[in-house]
Parts: structure tokens; C-alpha cells; sequence
């Protein structure tokens, strides 16, 4: 009896926080299918308006545009913050000395400093660079993720140390051990992290809103919150430019799924 | 094939010394067994000689050749890891032609040694495999395989059965023999299980804490071991050692009497002539040289028997509390709290000084 009350419990609370989690989903992509007001009376049940807000989005912004910048820019970020922090997390964990561990430490205690403290220095760099409106501006603070190198580092504790001793003897020097050993052994780390940072770089708000000044190389996230500060805002076009905006990311994650849980699981080994 | 030369090779992390000076010559096609406790340095010394690890002092030299800075694939070794250590990623083929293909090698040529290998070792029907598809002692085969495909000088092997099921581990060793007798190749061995050491070594090493205790073939280093360390380690059960005092030195002779044992006098042949009459000593007594009559007689009372079937193992002792280990193959019928005479030839007993060391 004990147990089945239990495992009711159990339903019950794993029922409400699905629910928290989806219905805001849910919502938008309702909201996308009906018109303002009816959005704003808390309608709930699909509309006749979603062609007629795809067509007045499609009206007030640039979508091919907007999805171009915002790909480029989540693209060419995730791969470089790949490259960067998976070959920190090798060379952090790989050759640790008392000196790699410091710097280590010195990394993650700037974990702790808020990037509104640093968006001004950054800026004046970018300034300095003349890389104020360029996508590059927008890209290069990103790649050296400390979050992502901790992340790396931690997943390189479960890469077995005789894969590269084995590799050694085979004659593979680092960086083909690297290549050709690691790289493949630790697919699931880079599948989690590909969503980790393709996700924080497509949704990437504050910052791409103050180097990025221009129409033609603004994101769609800069896009849908220019639409929500009109005088009165459509919240039928909002909710479809959001729907639009959240696909790709749902692409990524469903098709690496798999390996995001096992890179998850593996990191916490 | 080629035979390896060490010389006065220390290995040290920061203050710790962990390798001190070993010194040892290994002729072409000989097994060679590194055996020891854990901690002793055998691993560590089977890694500074493939070149995973840097020397800190002294000479490598394998083939002739000094090795101290060469990269471990241009050491002319292939080494078998504990965990298998094969790429997850690749199947059984590509894990055995993989160190051909970094070495240039041509296509049709991996070919022909992979399947070559893959004969010697049964492996055929699992070429297309993955790795996490075999069970462990298919992952070893294919591990050695890919050390054979090589054509080393010199294989190394790392613990390669401590993985492995006790079944497995016997019926892997003598494929181990098999595989030396058949490619007549140099193998150097490290592992913590004395069995493996005496059945497949030509040579034994015994090391502890970083030194060579002693070196030898297997029987000699039993028989003959040259202090309490070696005659502990190698011999299962684990020798008898018994205090006594040194009762008569004569000239080339040394007598000796047990204290726990009513005063039994042994007589040793020994050149030494540091001990004197009252000196403390040790006398090492294996199990298996007890038997059921003739030599020293010890009166003892059965305190546990282990009947393992074609013999029994038997702990014994008396008054003193002094426990004695007998391996017999005639004691079915011994039973706890039983009296009973175990006896031993006295030319068996080994003599030890205070510091562990043997008297001959």
C-alpha cells in the first residue's frame, strides 16, 4: 500500500513539473495560431491566424536574414568553443602539474565575475579591433567558454589512460592521439556540449545587442525582442517568430539526444 | 629477436624514489616474469622500459641499441595493457591494423598479418566485431593480436590476466606459453600472482620496493631464495618461518634449536661466520616439504584443515601458540583439535639472519 502511494506521489510530482515544463511550449505554438487579443484573454485551443502572422512577421523583419546571422554565428561558435575547450580540458587533464591546476583554478574563479562587468572592457576591445557590428565580435568572447573547458576537463577523467598509453606504442603522436583516439572515445562529451553551447550562442541576447547595430546583422533573438517593444506588440507575430527560433535548437538537441545523456551521465562519472 | 640490458635504471617522482637502481640482463627469447607486491615498481619498470615513462638515471638497452630517448614505437616492443586497452571505436581489424597503418604500411600487407595474427589466435569469426561485443578473454586475444601483428622484438605484458575469470586465467596462460614456444619472441611479464610467475617464466624477477629482490628460474628462486622476502612471496601456501637461536657453530656448520618446538635441533651447512652461539635466527620451513614420516618431528594439534581434494591444508600448532601451515596429500582424515606428527627432512629447513637474509 506504502508503495503504491508512493509511486502516486511519485506520478503526481513528475506530472506537474512536465507540465510546467511543456505548456509554456505548448502555449506557444497555440499563441502562434490565434490572434493578439484572443492570446491575451488566454485562449488555450489552436486559432485560423497562424498563416496571417507568418505573413505579417515575414512583413516587418528579414526571417531569411535573420536565420542566416543567427546560424552563422551559433555555428562557427560551437565548432571554435569545441576545438578550444576540448583541447583545454585534454591539456588540463592529460598533464596536470601543481602549475596547470593553479591556472585552472584562477579559470574558474573568473567563472564567479558577472558578464555585466565585463561588457564594457569587451566593448572597448571590439572598439579598438573595429569589429563593432561584424558577427566576429559576437563570436570571439564566446569561444573560450570556461564552463566548457571544466566540462571537458571533467569528462577527459573517464578517458581511459591506456588508450593513450596503447596509442604510444602504436606510434600515434599527441595530437594524432588526440585526432584519432580521443575525439571518437569521447563523441558523447562533444554531442552535449555541441547543445550545451549551440543553445547559449543561438540565444545569445545582451551581448549581439550591443555590437550588433545594424538590421542586416542582427539575430533572430535580437528580432523577436524588437518585436515585443513595439507600442503595442502582436503577441500572434511574437509567438511565431518564437516558435521559428526555438526550432533549430529542438532540432539539435532530438538528434543528439542519445549522446547528450550518455555525455551528461559520462561527465558525472 | 632481441635481448634487453639494464643498467643501474632509477625512476624518481620529485623526492620519492620509487625505481632505485635496477640492474638486469635479458637474453634473446627468454619469458621474463616481473613478480612483486603491490607498489614494488614492476609495473613502473615495464612502462620505463616500453619508453611510457621517462628514466630518471641509468641505461636502457634493448637490441643493442640505447633506448633511454627513443619514442616507445621505435623501441621495437609491443605491449599488452591490463584493461585491453583496444579502441572502442574501431572494430577487431582496425584495432590490430592500426599501428601498421601510422607505420606506412601497405594495405594488402596489414591484410595479410591481421588475418595471419587473427589465425594464431582464433579470431577469425570476430574480425567485423566491436570490441564491447567480446567477452574478456576474446578482448585479450585480440589485444595480444595486435601486438603480434607488429612482428615486435620484445612484447610486454602488463598484468594481462588479472582481468580475467579464474577459469579463463588458467586456460589464457597456456595459451601465453603456447604463443611463446610458437612465435620464439622475448616477452617480459609483470604480474602480482605467483602461479603466473612460476608457470610461464623462464627467468623470475622478484622485486620489492623498487629493487630487485632476487632473479632466477623458478624452482631455483623456491629452493634457494636468498632472503625471508623472496621465500614469502614465492610458494603458496606461504612458508613456515620459526624463531630459534643458534645453539653450535662449528666449522662449515651451524645447529640451530626451535624454542616453540620442545628445542628441535636442525644442523645447517653454512659458510657464514657472522652468527655466535645465543644469536637470533629464523628458520624457513615450506609447507609442502612436510611429510608423514622420517626427519624433525613436530607434535601438533590440527586448528583448522582445508581439504582441497588432491591435497590438504593443514594449520597447526601447540602449546606456544605458534601456528604451522603443512600442505599433505594424506591428511583426508585430519580433523580440528586432532593430535598428530608432521615431520620434516632437515636438509629442506632454510636458515635466515636477524636482517632476513640467508644463511648458506
Amino acid at each position: 500500500m506504502n508503495r503504491q502511494l508512493h509511486r502516486i506521489m511519485v506520478y503526481a510530482l513528475l506530472s506537474i513539473a512536465a507540465f510546467v515544463s511543456v505548456f509554456p511550449f505548448l502555449w506557444l505554438i497555440l499563441g502562434a495560431t490565434n490572434i493578439s487579443p484572443d492570446i491575451l484573454s488566454g485562449k488555450t485551443t489552436p486559432g485560423h491566424a497562424l498563416f496571417d502572422n507568418i505573413v505579417k512577421l515575414t512583413q516587418q523583419v528579414d526571417l531569411l536574414q535573420l536565420f542566416y546571422n543567427s546560424t552563422k554565428i551559433a555555428v562557427i561558435a560551437t565548432a571554435l568553443t569545441l576545438v578550444v575547450a576540448s583541447l583545454s580540458g585534454y591539456a588540463f587533464e592529460i598533464f596536470r602539474s601543481k602549475l596547470s591546476d593553479r591556472i585552472f583554478a584562477g579559470l574558474l574563479a573568473m567563472l564567479s565575475i558577472p558578464f555585466a562587468a565585463l561588457m564594457i572592457p569587451l566593448f572597448v576591445i571590439m572598439a579598438k579591433l573595429h569589429l563593432i557590428n561584424t558577427h566576429t565580435a559576437v563570436i570571439i568572447p564566446t569561444i573560450a567558454s570556461i564552463f566548457i573547458i571544466f566540462y571537458f576537463r571533467q569528462a577527459t577523467k573517464s578517458f581511459p589512460t591506456e588508450l593513450r598509453d596503447a596509442a604510444r606504442v602504436d606510434g600515434l603522436k599527441e595530437w594524432q592521439i588526440f585526432l584519432y583516439i580521443y575525439v571518437p572515445v569521447m563523441r558523447s562529451t562533444y554531442a552535449a556540449a555541441t547543445i550545451i553551447i549551440f543553445m547559449a550562442n543561438w540565444n545569445n541576447y545582451l551581448w549581439p545587442l550591443i555590437v550588433l547595430q545594424t538590421n542586416d546583422t542582427k539575430t533572430i533573438t535580437l528580432a523577436v525582442a524588437s518585436l515585443l517593444s513595439a507600442y503595442v506588440p502582436d503577441y500572434g507575430v511574437v509567438m511565431v517568430a518564437t516558435t521559428l527560433a526555438t526550432l533549430p535548437t529542438l532540432f539539435i538537441f532530438f538528434v543528439l539526444q542519445k549522446q547528450f545523456v550518455q555525455g551528461l551521465l559520462g561527465s558525472l562519472k | 629477436m632481441s635481448g634487453l640490458k639494464l643498467r643501474a635504471v632509477h625512476k624518481s617522482y620529485g623526492s620519492v624514489e620509487v625505481i632505485r637502481g635496477v640492474n638486469l640482463d635479458i637474453e634473446p627469447k627468454e619469458f621474463v616474469v616481473f613478480v612483486g607486491p603491490s607498489g614494488c615498481g614492476k609495473s613502473t619498470l615495464l612502462r620505463m622500459i616500453a619508453g611510457l615513462e621517462d628514466i630518471s638515471a641509468g641505461e636502457i638497452n634493448i637490441g643493442g641499441k640505447r633506448m633511454n630517448e627513443a619514442e616507445p614505437s621505435k623501441r621495437g616492443i609491443a605491449m599488452v595493457f591490463q584493461s585491453y586497452a583496444l579502441y572502442p571505436h574501431m572494430s577487431v581489424r582496425d584495432n590490430m591494423g592500426f599501428s601498421l597503418r601510422f607505420a606506412g604500411v601497405a594495405k594488402a600487407e596489414i591484410t595479410r598479418r591481421v588475418d595471419e595474427a587473427a589465425k594464431t589466435l582464433g579470431l577469425e569469426a570476430l574480425m567485423h566485431r566491436w570490441p564491447k561485443e567480446l567477452s574478456g578473454g576474446q578482448r585479450q586475444r585480440v589485444a595480444i593480436g595486435r601486438a603480434i601483428v607488429r612482428k615486435p622484438d620484445v612484447f610486454l605484458f602488463d598484468e594481462p590476466l588479472s582481468n580475467l575469470d579464474a577459469e579463463l586465467r588458467v586456460h589464457m596462460r597456456i595459451e601465453l606459453a603456447r604463443l611463446h614456444k610458437s612465435l620464439a619472441a622475448t616477452v617480459i611479464y609483470v604480474t602480482h600472482d605467483q602461479v603466473e610467475a612460476m608457470t610461464l617464466a623462464d627467468k623470475i624477477v622478484v622485486m620489492r620496493g623498487g629493487e630487485i629482490a632476487q632473479v632466477g628460474p623458478p624452482l631455483k628462486v623456491f629452493d634457494d631464495p636468498d632472503n625471508m622476502f623472496v621465500a614469502g612471496f614465492i610458494g603458496s601456501p606461504k612458508i613456515n618461518f620459526v624463531k630459534a637461536t643458534v645453539t653450535q657453530v662449528g666449522k662449515g656448520t651451524i645447529s640451530v634449536g626451535l624454542a616453540s618446538y620442545n628445542n628441535i635441533k636442525i644442523d645447517f651447512a653454512s659458510k657464514s661466520n657472522t652468527l655466535k652461539v645465543g644469536d637470533e635466527v629464523t628458520v624457513g620451513l615450506r609447507p609442502q616439504h612436510f611429510s608423514p614420516k622420517g626427519g624433525l618431528t613436530f607434535k601438533l594439534t590440527v586448528e583448522l584443515a582445508e581439504h582441497l581434494g588432491s591435497e590438504t591444508f593443514v594449520y597447526a600448532g601447540n602449546a606456544t601458540g605458534e601456528l604451522l601451515t603443512i600442505a599433505t596429500t594424506t591428511g583426508r582424515d585430519l580433523k580440528i583439535g586432532q593430535k598428530f606428527e608432521a615431520h620434516f627432512a632437515p636438509e629442506k629447513a632454510l636458515l635466515f639472519d636477524a636482517n632476513g637474509n640467508r644463511l648458506r
